[in-house]
């Protein structure tokens, strides 16, 4: 009977709520973030949290600067790349320009075929067009090679000013620090001669007192104590005024080192900007002349349809490589922006995590949603079960506060652990 | 007479519990009707419809295009407050863009909201995220609604008052001393981010640089106990306090409701405030 008795009292409210009572109304909340917290993966997913801290902690502050030596080696690597993506992207589009001169040269050919143009006058033709692709392939390879000297050349100007600036700016820093230190450690010297004069008197009058064998034990206790106490007070003393100087030259550290990343960054922000600006007045000067080479002119037995659908064929597959070609540019584009960043932050720029380190932030961080993810699933799949089982109408997760419903917190954590022990 | 007298005793606690049980139903104020007006919206199966689909990727087009014009123009300011001045400007000039492009559409798709609510009686009606269990959905009604070629009317009246409240935690974030605490916070997280940055930075083996990031983070834990805590459980508390005087069962955010509700904001930020 008692058993009878504990379990109707426990179905009235001790151990399962009432879900239709006027304060609860069959509406249920979970805390998901506090289940989360209980889940089995939960570690996991607090290893990947503490890995994007480290890496955002790691391109937070201004980086210490780095040595000349170690920029001009960074700066060489980076240039490598550089120079790779760009021999890269210049072969691609190399293949690109034959296949669609070849492509033109098809469609020409079966544009002149269907007109009933053959033999001689076909040939000619088609000699026309694909001499015509020829030439703007030939001018366009011989603009980016040379465009490419001239990008690399200028960049490498770029790096060299950069360095020296680089270089003349750390050995300021440098010594505006060893002249802050060697003053302070001035001031020590003074200030342990002084506090040494200034006690001499006192100094001298005990240790007679305690040169005198006669003395007797406790007074020569109280002098070797009085003694003692003016060495620990002017040890103190120093000791205290050399923490001040160790902090003063922490923080003279730092500002130093915060103002010559700026500068650093300001300086060669400013040859960047030049060396962007050249290269991209260069860069329009070559486009111009490419644009300048129109289509060579069809031999003058064609007749003006046949010439206008060759000179259609031809715009069709100009405009079609330039699309595709696009494509290739905007590739490469994205890979020197990369560098550009990584530049600007080997020269001091504060720009936040790059290169490897971006990828691995982001890929992290996919891991870290992805997981999330996969862990507020299951606790809400678990809630879902427990409010069904319950006889609840409807669950909500994290609410802001609550005046009624229940909280079913508890209970799923208490699912969630029990499913994986 | 051993057995009848045990055969009595368990009638007569059949007898009690059911009496117990019968008590506790016809008791006046403990039973209540379940709360069945609440209605959930899929806002990603929403944004899939094509013209949705459609303005985002015309928005996106206009993005990038600013964006390119952004930074020719970044590159060209000359101070701090030019920057922050195209920043602005720019922002602006993309707002506008969605307010064209998307405006139109979200309109609707409020009306049909509204519509589809007011048929199937819903006072509320939130973001599916927000609910796992239970609640109406209405994502298809509402898409069929929307997706029709006639226009939507406005509904006759305002949605039947909510059981379920709602605040608008960007306006919370606007009392003064909750500022001041967020503030303070982003100072101090700034600082020390510099400060064991450059530890980090100094550090040589990975145990240094665990202890240091674990260092960093009990200090702006700790930081953050000291400066918010305080002030959530002081929110919360307020928040609940209001819900219980206006009869209102649970309160969510202002983010996660799309129609309907009890918005208890401005007597919260009163509360928080004094």
């Amino acid at each position: 009977m008692a058993f009878v008795f504990s379990c109707a009292a426990a179905s009235l409210g001790g151990c399962a709520p009432n879900v239709h009572s006027s304060t609860v109304r069959g509406t249920g909340y979970v805390r998901v973030d506090d289940v989360v917290k209980h889940h089995p993966l939960y570690p996991q997913l607090s290893q990947l949290d503490d890995a994007i801290a480290a890496i955002n902690l790691q391109y937070a502050g201004p980086q210490v600067p780095l040595g000349a030596r170690q920029i001009a080696s960074q700066t060489a690597e980076l240039n490598r790349e550089l120079r790779a993506a760009q021999v890269r992207a210049n072969k691609i589009l190399a293949q690109k320009q034959r296949d669609y001169a070849q492509r033109e040269a098809q469609a020409v050919h079966a544009a002149l075929a269907a007109a009933g143009i053959h033999g001689q006058g076909a040939l000619a033709a088609q000699q026309m067009s694909s001499q015509s692709a020829q030439q703007a392939q030939q001018a366009a390879q011989a603009a980016n090679s040379d465009f490419m000297a001239y990008q690399q050349g200028i960049v490498a100007q770029d790096n060299a000013a950069s360095s020296s600036i680089v270089r003349q700016l750390q050995t300021q820093a440098e010594q505006k620090y060893r002249a802050k230190a060697e003053q302070l450690q001035q001031n020590e010297t003074d200030l342990s001669l002084r506090l040494t004069q200034q006690d001499a008197a006192s100094r001298l009058a005990i240790k007679m007192r305690l040169s005198n064998l006669a003395m007797d034990p406790a007074a020569r206790k109280q002098a070797q104590t009085q003694l003692a106490s003016i060495n620990e007070k002017e040890a103190a003393q120093l000791s205290a005024q050399r923490q001040a100087d160790a902090a003063t030259l922490r923080a003279y550290r730092a500002q130093l080192d915060s103002q010559t990343a700026g500068a650093i960054r300001a300086q060669v922000g400013a040859i960047q900007t030049q060396t962007r600006a050249k290269l991209e007045e260069h860069r329009n000067e070559v486009s111009s002349q490419l644009r300048s080479l129109a289509p060579a002119a069809a031999p003058p037995n064609l007749s003006p349809d046949v010439q206008a659908q060759i000179a259609r064929i031809h715009h069709q597959f100009v405009g079609q490589f330039q699309a595709d070609a696009g494509k290739t540019i905007q590739e490469y584009n994205a890979t020197k922006a990369d560098l550009d960043r990584q530049f600007m932050a080997l020269h001091g720029a504060d720009v936040g995590a790059t290169g490897a380190a971006a990828k691995e932030l982001g890929s992290l961080q996919k891991r870290r949603t992805d997981l999330y993810q996969q862990i507020v699933v299951q606790v809400q799949r678990d809630a879902a079960r427990l409010a069904k089982d319950r006889g609840f109408s409807i669950v909500f997760v994290n609410v802001q506060a609550a005046a009624g419903g229940y909280d079913l917190t508890n209970q799923v954590i208490k699912d969630v652990e029990s499913q994986h022990e | 007479m051993g057995v009848h007298t045990n055969q009595m005793n368990v009638r007569s606690a059949i007898i009690f519990v059911v009496a117990l049980l019968f008590g506790v139903w016809i008791a006046p104020g403990a039973i209540a009707a379940d709360l069945n007006d609440v209605g959930y919206v899929d806002q990603a199966d929403l944004a899939n419809l094509p013209v949705f689909v459609n303005a985002n990727r015309a928005l996106a087009g206009y993005k990038s295009q600013y964006d390119a014009q952004f930074s020719n123009q970044m590159r060209r300011a000359r101070n701090d407050a030019q920057k922050q001045q195209l920043a602005m400007q720019f922002q602006q000039l993309f707002n506008d863009k969605q307010r064209e492009i998307v405006g139109p559409l979200f309109q609707r798709a409020q009306l049909a909201i509204a519509a589809v609510s007011a048929s199937r009686n819903v006072s509320i009606v939130v973001d599916k995220r927000i609910v796992i269990y239970g609640g109406q959905d209405i994502t298809k009604d509402v898409e069929a609604v929307f997706s029709s070629q006639q226009a939507i009317a406005q509904p006759a009246a305002t949605p039947p008052p909510a059981e379920i409240g709602y605040v608008d935690q960007t306006v919370l974030d606007t009392v003064p001393k909750v500022q001041t605490a967020n503030n303070t916070m982003n100072q101090f997280e700034t600082t020390q981010r510099q400060i064991y940055a450059a530890k980090l930075a100094q550090s040589r083996s990975p145990s240094d640089k665990q202890q240091i990031l674990q260092e960093y983070n009990k200090l702006v834990s700790d930081k953050q106990d000291q400066l918010l805590k305080p002030l959530v459980d002081q929110t919360k508390a307020a928040t609940a306090d209001i819900a219980r005087k206006k009869g209102l069962i649970v309160v969510i955010d202002r983010a996660d409701v799309i129609y309907g509700g009890t918005d208890i904001t401005a007597d919260v930020q009163n509360a928080v405030g004094k």
